[in-house]
């Protein structure tokens, strides 16, 4: 555990220093300050959504540093031969692994806390409801398991793919990912022929689904309501770690195996 | 005295598209001695860097077997008391110097500032503790790169090109410290192309060439057969055409008589004869073997010829 602590807070270290990342995150920051000054809200739609967009600028700006943060990790530490010097004390392979994902992971909760309470802050400027707050934190929460889910993904591809075809790759799952329960209950209401609904329910079944983190949508549309809230988080949350144990599994047997 | 390291036919094998079955290294058999800095020697692709890997457990070795401080390749035990610096190594770029030492130490669960305080100045970095390492120039890297190999009070280090890219006096700073490692009884393991560098420093070396150990040896063993050129003049043409010398090269030149011969030969017999026959000794130029001309003479060996 110790060494997987040092390799993780080094990792974040790193990670919160990159000029990339810290761009991204400026530039996510800046779009939360100044949104509610753009004149293209109505004053009906406005709280609504200035709502969905700050949690959309949240959720992209996130989603970018998760897999910019993770696909360079492993490839960057054998290149620069950094992992020999690791690797080379009493230090294994999957203890690597999981320290570097771990750091990725906390400085995503780093980023993303900041991300979020000036978020809270316009909010709170605007409109102090200690309840819109309270579901804001929810689904930036929500958000954070989605981003620890995607960056697992990236990690699990990292060990076996150069950065830029995991770049696409790890962001064309998440894009799927996030966009298969809309088509498959599409699917299911077309009475669509069972042979694309079985091939539908595979790939359901193997990808990871990311869509049930956006929860922006009860924020928005007060109407859609969630049956259970505790019910609904919990099974997400659970869902989430066990897929991300899955990917690091995968990704410790692959890296155990790896030539470096 | 214990082997430090002991290869029995360690073998790594790669499959590529365009050769098929490429061994980078090859049966290879090595043996370093506890308390010793070996020299391991090779142009490049020989399979140095491979064998490192192998010897520390990164990689596994496709075939063979092999012993460090008498344990097995690849046994977590050996790394507590090993320690591997890479050919121009990258550290966290936004650690200090301290900071390096701190996590590296934090790896074997060491957190005694002190100990990390007297490594900072046994490689000479104590006033620069609180730079960055991105502040850090060639050298300096390499000397931290030395600290927290030091961290855990290694039997063994393992330096991949400790002194490349340096200036000279940074390669003597470096130098400096290797030899003063190995006066604490430690044994360091160098793969190295500065070849005068290790020719002042290691006790024995093995060339490695197609994978394969090509020269293995004490130094002075394996850098017999220097020659001696003595100048002479003032000698009858009869002198030069009796002398016996196996293995001599006789020229006539302007300045006198030059007789290049292996070191072994009976020098002061030679010298004698000249006196006896009224010549004149000019000079006596000894021409030791260098390292250099070793590894020449080995790796030019062609790959038909190596046994590859």
């Amino acid at each position: 555990m110790r060494a997987i602590i040092t390799i993780a807070n080094a990792t974040v270290g790193e990670a919160i220093r990159r000029r990339v990342l810290l761009i991204i995150l400026l530039v996510a920051l800046l779009v939360i300050l100044i949104a509610p000054n753009l004149g293209m809200l109505s004053s009906r739609s406005e709280t609504t959504v200035l709502r969905s967009m700050m949690l959309g600028i949240i959720q992209l700006a996130s989603a970018v540093i998760a897999v910019m943060t993770t696909v360079y990790m492993i490839p960057n530490e054998v290149e620069r031969r950094t992992i020999y010097t690791i690797l080379s004390k009493p230090v294994q392979r999957w203890q690597f692994l999981v320290g570097k994902y771990l750091g990725a992971v906390m400085a995503l909760g780093l980023m993303m806390g900041l991300m979020a309470v000036v978020m809270l802050f316009v909010f709170g400027v605007m409109r102090p409801e200690f309840a819109v707050g309270l579901k804001l934190m929810q689904a930036v929460f929500m958000y954070f398991i989605q981003m620890s889910l995607l960056a697992s993904v990236a990690i699990f591809f990292s060990t076996f793919v150069p950065p830029l075809v995991n770049f696409f790759l790890s962001g064309g799952i998440f894009l799927v990912g996030t966009v298969m329960n809309p088509v498959f209950d599409t699917i299911q209401k077309q009475g669509t022929g069972s042979g694309l609904k079985l091939l539908f329910s595979v790939i359901s079944f193997i990808l990871p689904n990311f869509a049930s983190y956006n929860v922006q949508n009860p924020l928005i549309n007060p109407q859609t309501v969630i049956q259970s809230d505790a019910a609904y988080y919990t099974n997400a949350v659970f869902y989430g770690v066990f897929y991300i144990s899955i990917m690091l599994i995968g990704g410790m047997l692959l890296f155990d195996r790896k030539e470096v | 005295m214990a082997a430090a390291i002991e290869t029995k036919n360690l073998t790594k094998t790669y499959k590529s598209k365009a050769a098929g079955l490429v061994h980078v290294v090859d049966h290879l058999n090595l043996h370093v001695e506890e308390g010793e800095i070996f020299g391991f020697l090779g142009p490049n692709g020989a399979g140095k860097t491979t064998t490192i890997k192998m010897l520390l457990g990164i990689i596994g070795p496709s075939e063979g077997e092999g012993y460090v401080l008498g344990k097995e390749i690849g046994d977590m035990e050996v790394h507590k008391i090993i320690s591997y610096v890479p050919e121009r190594p990258y550290y966290y770029e936004y650690m200090t110097g301290m900071e390096i030492l701190k996590f590296y130490g934090a790896l074997f669960g060491i957190s005694d500032t002190g100990l990390m305080e007297r490594l900072l100045e046994k490689v000479g970095l104590h006033k620069d503790k609180s730079k960055t390492i991105s502040q850090f120039s060639k050298g300096m890297q390499q000397r931290i790169g030395l600290a927290q190999a030091l961290i855990n009070d290694p039997k063994l280090l393992f330096l991949d090109e400790p002194t490349g890219g340096l200036d000279p006096i940074a390669h003597r700073e470096i130098r400096d410290i290797i030899l003063n490692t190995r006066d604490e009884g430690r044994t360091v393991f160098i793969s190295s192309h500065e070849l005068s560098e290790v020719e002042l420093i290691c006790d024995r070396v093995a060339i490695i060439n197609y994978g394969k150990i090509a020269a293995q040896g004490k130094l002075t063993d394996l850098l017999k057969g220097g020659r001696v050129e003595i100048t002479v003049n003032g000698v009858p043409e009869q002198f030069v055409r009796d002398l016996n010398i196996p293995e001599a090269n006789i020229r006539t030149l302007p300045v006198g008589v030059v007789i290049d011969a292996p070191e072994e030969a009976d020098i002061n017999g030679v010298i004698d004869a000249v006196r006896t026959a009224k010549g004149n000794v000019l000079s006596v130029v000894p021409r030791r073997k260098r390292l250099e001309d070793l590894f020449v003479e080995t790796v030019s060996v062609p790959r038909s010829k190596a046994g590859v």
